[in-house]
């Protein structure tokens, strides 16, 4: 065992090896640990926690406080939970400007109160100047299941249709381009709540999974797909909805978008059958209105993720490896 | 931008010129990792014929940098009061003892920028350290360095300093189009690295070695375009220089950067990994800069280094064999834990076949 490095952090291979590892040394309890973005508990509750040190702390479309819940409600969401509570823990840097805390949970609270979610606990530590960089956030998001059926990696079958809501990589690149000084007028973070976008999905039948494609993007959660459902997934680089500032940001730091995060989109894989009406109702909503079916999955290749590019050839898409872009969220 | 489904039609267009031009089996190499990971990801290997070979060269900066040079930034990277700068790729490439990530989780204080000016705003905020700007790549980011240390000189910084890695492209393809076991046909030369120093410096590509020779730019169709190109050459027997990145390369280059970097460097004998001793392929600093020489204020010589047992990027790096042939790759060397600076880089070509083919095992072959 070495120590840890950052690509520990990215969200890839190495964060799931790790995960796997801290997990492995607490007693298995009654299939909580799934794996999945939130736990499911007996009695349909949910539950997730998550901890955010984005730098900088604020970016054009969010800030940490934003960002901070819609990370953990997001979490909920993508498994059909209405996100109802929420406990909160700052760990804030001496000095850090009191009016600029405020901000950030003014941007939080108004996040909870678009989504009727309630600040029910929470915890305040000021550590001295040096030993934090100015504020971390973690929260811990509460809610009840309300999907017909159940969603998660073990539903994801050969035949079903991949769907994506919206164009990809907007947050990874937005701190990007904040972190390499790189100017675009245009891009911003796709940050948003994603259970207005999500509720309506939860009363129809063939939903099989849904992510948010946060860090790792949507290629390592399409890995993380085919790996845990031993299923083949074909996408097409012709159908994934993309944002020209998001391409220009990747071509000058040779990021591949297919592996930058996003805070506000997410990945379905549905019955074929029911395939055009999950996306109608997805682009019936504001940040659904690009929802695209981007490809299917398969029984060849179980495992692999392909995709056939824009030139028309093929190649795998592998899980993100090491650091990408440490602090992103 | 072409639209999708336009590129699609326009590269089945350009695949039926190369089957009308394929006269005979065909070695290309694409001499520029940039061009390596745009095959890959475009999945061109999966459309190509099967009389058209293409070998990756030691166009990736990071991959080529020799051992005994990533041993001495991590040295540097280790001394107190040194603040070591460099791209960052550079800084998950193991040395003989650990990366400079590991480094940097150790307390060295490693920086990554991506630009060489940044390492002059760093010397400004951190006044009571000694930056050093480790200088990788080619033609084409050495010209930045020679600005970084053109602005240091006038503004008199006296905690910067610069140790220069930088390598010149056309002195390592003298040795690969000579080298009899390689029996390359045709050159896919780098756009990026020919917009500074123009075409002629790869004349003797031509007229010494007869090689086809296609500067293509970094888009799918640039690509295959050289390689048709490339086909047509062989198939006619006329090998030449061709320009296809016409909208950015000019015969003559970029001549104020030429000047720039005859100004700040001037060329040495230096090690590639793998390849060895090249003459001329290198950039250390002119007299005029020897103040702001790494090497000399730090007192640093480049002993040479074996690789790590068993890595055969050196190999890889000359198109000897591709990365699924190195017994390492894949299982010992992946770029999670990569042994050779290949498998690091993001150009690098074993980096890319782990990626994109799954392995070297992909089922769209490739």
């Amino acid at each position: 065992m070495g120590r840890l490095s950052l690509g520990h952090g990215s969200g890839g291979r190495l964060t799931n090896d790790l995960i796997k590892e801290i997990a492995s040394t607490f007693a298995r309890g009654s299939g909580m640990l799934e794996f999945e973005d939130c736990a499911l508990l007996p009695g349909g509750w949910g539950v997730t926690i998550d901890g955010f040190t984005v730098s900088p702390l604020s970016f054009p479309g969010g800030d940490i406080g934003k960002l901070a819940i819609c990370g953990s409600v997001n979490d909920l969401a993508v498994r059909g939970v209405r996100p109802l509570w929420l406990a909160m823990s700052l760990l804030a840097e001496e000095g850090l400007d009191e009016e600029e805390l405020l901000v950030y949970m003014r941007s939080a609270a108004s996040v909870c109160a678009e989504l009727g979610v309630q600040l029910v606990a929470g915890d305040t530590k000021v550590l001295p100047r040096g030993e934090a960089d100015r504020l971390y956030i973690t929260t811990c998001a509460m809610g009840k299941n309300e999907a017909i059926s159940p969603w998660g990696i073990k539903e994801v079958s050969p035949g079903d249709a991949i769907i994506v809501s919206g164009p990809v990589g907007r947050h990874g690149a937005v701190i990007a381009s904040l972190r390499y000084d790189i100017k675009l007028r245009e891009l911003e973070s796709d940050c948003a709540p994603l259970w207005p976008l999500i509720e309506p999905l939860t009363r129809l039948r063939g939903v099989h999974a849904a992510r948010d494609c946060t860090r790792g993007g949507l290629g390592t959660v399409l890995c993380e797909w085919a790996e845990g459902a031993n299923v083949g997934i074909e996408i097409d680089e012709e159908a994934i909805p993309a944002d020209g500032d998001v391409s220009a940001v990747s071509d000058i730091l040779g990021f591949d978008p297919l592996y930058l995060a996003c805070e506000g989109t997410a990945v379905f894989a549905i019955a074929s059958e029911r395939a055009e009406t999950v996306l109608e109702t997805l682009c019936s909503h504001p940040i659904g209105r690009s929802a695209a079916v981007i490809g299917k999955v398969t029984e060849a290749h179980p495992g692999l993720v392909g995709l056939r590019t824009a030139a028309g050839g093929m190649r795998v898409v592998d899980m993100q490896g090491g650091e990408l872009l440490p602090r992103i969220c | 931008m072409p639209q999708v489904g336009d590129l699609r039609a326009k590269m089945s267009s350009l695949l039926e010129a190369l089957d009308k031009w394929l006269c005979r089996p065909i070695t290309v190499m694409e001499v520029c990792g940039t061009h390596t990971v745009s095959i890959f990801r475009s999945g061109i290997r999966t459309m190509l014929p099967e009389g058209v070979r293409l070998l990756s060269g030691p166009g990736c900066p990071v991959c080529v940098t020799d051992q005994a040079e990533v041993d001495a930034m991590v040295r540097l990277a280790k001394r107190p009061g040194v603040v070591l700068a460099t791209y960052g790729d550079m800084v998950r490439v193991p040395g003989s003892c650990g990366s400079l990530a590991e480094a940097r989780a150790s307390g060295a204080e490693v920086a990554v920028v991506s630009s060489a000016i940044q390492a002059l705003a760093l010397a400004g905020s951190i006044q009571d350290k000694e930056i050093v700007f480790a200088g990788i790549g080619f033609e084409t980011t050495a010209p930045a360095t020679a600005v970084l240390l053109r602005e240091a000189r006038s503004k008199n910084v006296k905690n910067l300093s610069v140790l220069s890695l930088h390598k010149l492209v056309p002195p390592v393809l003298r040795l690969l189009a000579s080298d009899p076991m390689l029996n390359i046909d045709g050159f896919l030369l780098p756009g990026h690295v020919s917009t500074i120093i123009g075409t002629a410096p790869y004349a003797f590509l031509v007229e010494e070695y007869g090689k086809a020779c296609a500067v293509a730019g970094f888009e799918p169709l640039d690509i295959m375009a050289g390689i048709v190109e490339i086909a047509r050459q062989i198939c006619e027997g006329r090998p030449a220089v061709r320009r296809l990145y016409g909208r950015v390369v000019r015969y003559e280059g970029n001549v104020k950067a030429q000047e720039l970097l005859e100004e700040v460097f001037r060329p040495a004998s230096v090690r590639w990994r793998g390849i060895g001793l090249v003459e001329a392929s290198g950039l250390v600093l002119a007299d005029d800069y020897s103040d702001f020489d790494a090497y000399s204020r730090f007192g640093i010589t480049l002993e040479e280094v074996s690789p790590p047992a068993g890595c055969r990027c050196g190999d890889v790096l000359a198109g000897r064999i591709t990365p699924p042939e190195c017994p390492l790759f894949g299982r010992s060397c992946t770029p999670q834990f990569p042994v050779g600076p290949c498998m690091v880089s993001s150009e690098g070509s074993c980096s890319a076949y782990y990626r994109y083919s799954s392995k070297g095992v992909s089922p769209w072959g490739a």
